[in-house]
């Protein structure tokens, strides 16, 4: 579904490669995790994804990309938008209704999707992101998290094969950012769309996703299951990046000969270790 | 330091603080949690006066808001704003830092002795436009700006908000260290970890109400009060009341009861071992 070989990129003006030969490939299902400090290439990565690297972007570009069979260089980002669904990480400027209801409808009249099935459309996509409530509201009366969750139903709405979210709750409480990947969950197991996102609240990620990519100043470093990833806490650490709590505990519990199972990505999985670790030694 | 009396507040669409009392003393590290639109921010400008109570009172350090101009209040209140583009306004990040600086210092000398303190303490260049930096780096700014007027009141809306786990750590630690100094801190945080790690006590919000206030190692583990508030604990206490609460047959047992007041990973390791030692724990 994404193929990325050998991609280097970068932006006008700047010297220094924002991506180094990066190869990653992602099949149709997949829900893929980015992770990474600040700077470390995760947003140029999404921005290759859906094209707007180097269509939009200006910059050095090599390597090939192909999303849905598409090569991205050879695709318009309207084209590779009819199939890769994007959210970017300033919500602001991705929204322009006034209302919310026209901005869920916006995409789909542009889309030329047909009239009788647009209504079942805006239902279903503001039902998925929770704000079935919020439909005749003028969205700069909202807060922060719910124009948030307005992006990702326009986006929803068109139903597109991929989903490409730069930190999608950036600015969302914990239960929020939770249904809000719960949304995703759904979209990913149910409707099968491929989804890749870049977030920080890493701990959260590992529940849902079911690959991680591990970025590190513009280069892939790691890339594969959740729990495989999260066996490498030096590189981890070294990539910036904040290791859940649960996995710390699993490799301290390594350390000390109580533990040598895989680290848990969810609470009940830590719940079944430390019947583990206190059993372990009987 | 702080004191809330009674206080409500409402905007045009309706009521966003209702009837909310608590004091925070001098040198305590409160964070203020509650889920998006529960009154969080509103409470933060009510403290620094950009707000004013529609009816109750809330002192700063003795001083009703309502009658302390907010210039005088923001000499002793410093406040970070959720986005830091709310708060930059200058071509550099020197500039930025010293305009903070003239309304509270009168000397140019001390105002530059301090601009260059801060410059220091967050490894900041003041040459460099903060419209260029990330938005993590032009938060340390923001941050840098506002305590540089060294505050005794430090108001945190979502420091963390849009840093990396490094800038999170670094930010924090300098809060921490000021608090550590002194420093009344009171900050707003979805980050239930950073909570965890940094603040000693919790004021939950939710629907404008004030519906829990305590220690934040009793809030982390006081399930019914955080489903409430819709917020998540920190995952070693999130952890500890997992196990607390079933055990491997569906209901409370020995391990559960073991790891009860587990709040860090230190404390899971040391009890396991313990665990390990101790034969009368064995099932």
């Amino acid at each position: 579904m994404i193929k990325i070989k050998d991609v280097s990129f970068s932006y006008e003006g700047n010297p220094k490669n924002a991506l180094t030969n990066v190869t990653l490939e992602a099949a149709r299902g997949d829900f893929l995790g980015i992770i990474g400090q600040s700077g470390a290439g995760k947003s140029t990565l999404t921005r290759v994804i859906n094209g707007l690297v180097p269509h939009y972007y200006d910059g050095v570009f090599s390597g090939d990309a192909a999303v849905g069979g598409r090569a991205t260089l050879e695709s318009s980002p309207e084209e590779l938008a009819r199939s890769v669904g994007s959210l970017f990480q300033d919500i602001e400027g991705q929204l322009f209704a006034s209302v919310v209801d026209d901005e869920v409808l916006f995409g789909l009249e542009n889309f030329g999707v047909p009239r009788d099935e647009i209504e079942s459309r805006v239902e279903y996509a503001l039902a998925a992101a929770g704000i079935s409530d919020l439909r005749t509201r003028a969205i700069s009366t909202l807060s922060g998290g719910q124009k948030q969750k307005v992006a990702i139903a326009a986006i929803t709405a068109l139903k597109p094969e991929i989903m490409v979210l730069d930190e999608p709750t950036g600015e969302l409480d914990p239960q929020s950012s939770r249904r809000v990947f719960e949304t995703l969950r759904e979209l990913n197991e149910k409707h099968g769309v491929t989804i890749v996102v870049v977030e920080q609240k890493i701990m959260m990620l590992c529940e849902f996703v079911s690959r991680l990519a591990v970025m590190n100043g513009g280069r892939l470093i790691l890339e594969g299951p959740v729990a495989s990833v999260l066996k490498n806490a030096e590189k981890l650490e070294d990539a910036g990046v904040n290791i859940p709590r649960v996995t710390t505990l699993a490799l301290r519990l390594r350390e000390h000969g109580l533990y040598d199972g895989e680290p848990p990505a969810n609470i009940p999985e830590a719940a079944r270790m430390m019947r583990t670790a206190v059993h372990a030694s009987l | 330091m702080l004191r809330f009396d009674g206080v409500s507040f409402g905007y045009m669409s309706g009521s966003a603080i209702n009837d909310v009392s608590f004091y925070v003393a001098p040198g305590e590290f409160v964070a203020l949690l509650g889920e998006n639109g529960a009154g969080k921010s509103t409470l933060c400008r009510l403290c620094n006066g950009l707000l004013k109570p529609s009816s109750g009172r809330v002192k700063v350090g003795g001083q009703d808001t309502r009658q302390v101009k907010t210039s005088v209040l923001s000499r002793s209140v410093g406040f970070l704003f959720q986005n830091p583009d709310r708060q930059i306004c200058r071509n550099t990040v020197s500039d930025e830092i010293m305009f903070g600086l003239e309304n509270v210092v009168a000397s140019p000398d001390e105002r530059r002795r301090r601009r260059d303190e801060v410059l220091g303490l967050f490894a900041l260049d003041g040459d460099i436009d903060p419209f260029g930096m990330s938005r993590g780096e032009r938060q340390q700014v923001a941050l840098a700006s506002v305590l540089a007027t060294k505050p005794k009141l430090l108001i945190l809306d979502e420091p963390t908000t849009g840093l990396d786990y490094r800038e999170c750590l670094s930010t924090m630690e300098i809060v921490s260290r000021l608090n550590a100094d002194g420093t009344t801190v009171l900050m707003v945080s979805h980050d239930m970890e950073v909570t965890a790690d940094f603040a000693k006590r919790a004021i939950v919000l939710s629907g404008g109400r004030l519906i829990g206030d305590g220690p934040v190692r009793e809030i982390m583990k006081n399930r019914r009060l955080l489903d409430e508030a819709s917020l998540l604990p920190a995952q070693i206490p999130a952890l500890a009341m997992f196990l607390s609460e079933l055990g491997e047959l569906g209901k409370p047992d020995k391990i559960g009861e073991l790891f009860s007041d587990a709040f860090t990973v230190d404390d899971m390791v040391e009890l396991t071992e313990r665990a390990n030692r101790a034969p009368e724990t064995r099932q």
